[in-house]
């Protein structure tokens, strides 16, 4: 295998440093494979469930708390109960995800080494701007696979922006249009349960979510996908005799933490149950 | 006229002079195994010479900034492909040397009618779980020297570039002698800028010079250090993450090698 770069034509692609581009000249583009053995399944696709989950996001005081459930679902079958859709993309971001997991999955391994291929290649870190924009990107590749009805995908992007010394918080639409979050952000089919106490408890609360210390924060998290689990079934919730917990990640200035299970079993035994 | 074999063989005698006497300044590289993983060290003026290419795979090049460049380009796409379709376990210097830069490297010098690089690189890639390090130095024609483990070559824990042949070997000689494996940070430095200053004496010198003296090492080592910046980066087996590569600013470590040295 000559590497595309040696051929004799001289001057580098102009595509340098955009993972996405190299692997579409190397014929390993996911959306293409995609498209290509799906074509005109819509008709058929329909029994796919494409939002089946609850992910939510919120900045609280040493930066933003992301969490999703462990449930995948195919339909009404339960395909799954130790999934992770909350993923870390570099040290300091991630991205959780609700939609078709196969293209989400797929779509975060893109990301995650989109930013490295950067780094390495231009010998610089991706801009926070521009890292938003590559899930974007991502996103819109993967329209056809949207209008055909197999691979929706509504992902939540958290980062940090050491400029700023804040954290910052986006939502997409299928279509890969990015909006920044305020201080909250939820997305699949229990989301409405989630986004109704998180907007309660951030303008009712006894503190509004940005202050909220770290243990509360994760209480919070906790009781909100508990609650959302309560009314949804694509919402997996604590599932106490094989001890699955949710998933609860932290960004903060030095970088992400995953709380570990214990962890969260107790704060779950303690101010949850 | 090259159709013919005798033109082709000088043809590429010519080529092979030309391409040395134009890598012949390039500022000796050396990577070593030290305690905590693989320092990679050079000094330099200008342009950087030492980058990351994967996880635990790391590059010094001399020559033609423009073809070590494209041969940095080419080495991360294929390693970053291969991370990508496959996983980061699957990536290997062994492969990204012998099946794809070796062959290219190769043609383009053997086209007598085509631009040849002018590049002369070493990669160094950290072991897996307690797996050797690899050293390896790729040249403009393709050839691959390693540091050695196998066909009855014992292995070496370094490996070394420099503008010429003898400068090569005298680093290596050095090295044989003086450096330990399992030495800190501080250790593995002052071994690596005698490394360099005995390669750049030995640039400057006849091919057949015997080692400098100690004191001569001192001097020159001294009077480098004071006109360049010394341009390190470790390979570091603690990670906690895959990646394994990290910059360290001539800020950071030029106090630790004075304090060695004085």
């Amino acid at each position: 295998m000559v590497p595309s770069t040696l051929r004799a034509d001289g001057l580098t692609a102009p595509d340098s440093g955009d993972f996405a581009a190299l692997l579409r000249r190397r014929g390993h583009s996911p959306d293409r494979q995609a498209g290509a053995a799906f074509a005109g399944t819509s008709a058929h696709a329909s029994f796919i469930e494409t939002h089946a989950t609850t992910i939510l996001a919120f900045k609280y005081a040493d930066g933003v708390l992301v969490a999703g459930d462990r449930r995948a679902t195919a339909g009404n079958v339960l395909v799954y109960d130790r999934a992770d859709k909350v993923l870390e993309i570099d040290q300091h971001s991630l991205m959780a995800i609700a939609g078709v997991p196969a293209t989400a999955w797929e779509m975060a391994r893109v990301l995650e080494h989109s930013f490295q291929f950067y780094r390495r290649s231009q010998l610089a870190e991706m801009s926070l701007e521009g890292k938003v924009r590559a899930l974007s990107k991502l996103l819109r590749d993967n329209l056809g696979a949207v209008l055909q009805g197999i691979g929706v995908v509504v992902p939540i992007f958290a980062t940090y922006d050491h400029a700023g010394a804040t954290a910052r918080l986006y939502f997409y639409d299928a279509m890969g249009a990015q909006f920044e979050a305020a201080d909250s952000a939820a997305t699949g089919s229990g989301s409405p349960a989630v986004r109704s106490i998180l907007h309660y408890e951030n303008t009712w609360g006894k503190k509004p979510l940005a202050k909220l210390k770290e243990p509360d924060a994760v209480v919070l998290a906790l009781r909100a996908l508990d609650t959302a689990a309560e009314s949804d079934t694509a919402t997996g919730g604590v599932d106490r005799r094989g001890r699955i917990y949710p998933i609860v990640k932290l960004i903060t200035k030095t970088g992400v933490t995953t709380l570990a299970e214990k962890q969260l079993a107790r704060m779950f035994k303690t101010q949850v149950a | 006229m090259i159709e013919e074999p005798y033109r082709w063989v000088e043809a590429i005698a010519n080529r092979r002079e030309y391409i040395e006497h134009q890598l012949a300044s390039g500022s000796p590289i050396t990577a070593l195994t030290y305690r905590d993983g693989i320092l990679l060290f050079t000094l330099g003026r200008e342009r950087q010479k030492l980058f990351e290419i994967y996880d635990r795979i790391g590059l010094g090049g001399i020559g033609h900034p423009g073809d070590i460049e494209r041969l940095r380009m080419a080495a991360i796409e294929v390693a970053s492909t291969e991370g990508f379709t496959r996983s980061a376990h699957d990536v290997s210097l062994r492969r990204l040397a012998n099946y794809s830069l070796s062959p290219a490297l190769k043609a383009a010098f053997e086209q007598v009618y085509g631009p040849p690089y002018l590049a002369r690189m070493l990669f160094a890639e950290l072991g897996r779980n307690g797996a050797p390090n690899l050293f390896l130095r790729l040249d403009y024609d393709g050839s691959i020297h390693t540091n050695g483990g196998a066909f009855g070559r014992a292995h070496e824990e370094f490996g070394v570039i420099a503008g010429t042949a003898p400068a090569t070997a005298q680093m290596e000689l050095f090295l044989r002698e003086k450096h330990a494996a399992r030495r800190p940070l501080e250790d593995a430095l002052a071994v690596a800028v005698d490394a360099w200053t005995i390669g750049h004496l030995a640039l400057a010198g006849e091919p057949n010079d015997a080692p400098p003296p100690a004191e001569k090492i001192a001097t020159h080592r001294d009077e480098q250090l004071a006109l360049t910046s010394i341009e390190a980066a470790v390979l570091e087996t603690a990670s906690p993450i895959p990646m394994t590569w990290r910059m360290l600013p001539d800020r950071e470590i030029r106090p630790l090698l004075e304090k060695r040295l004085s």
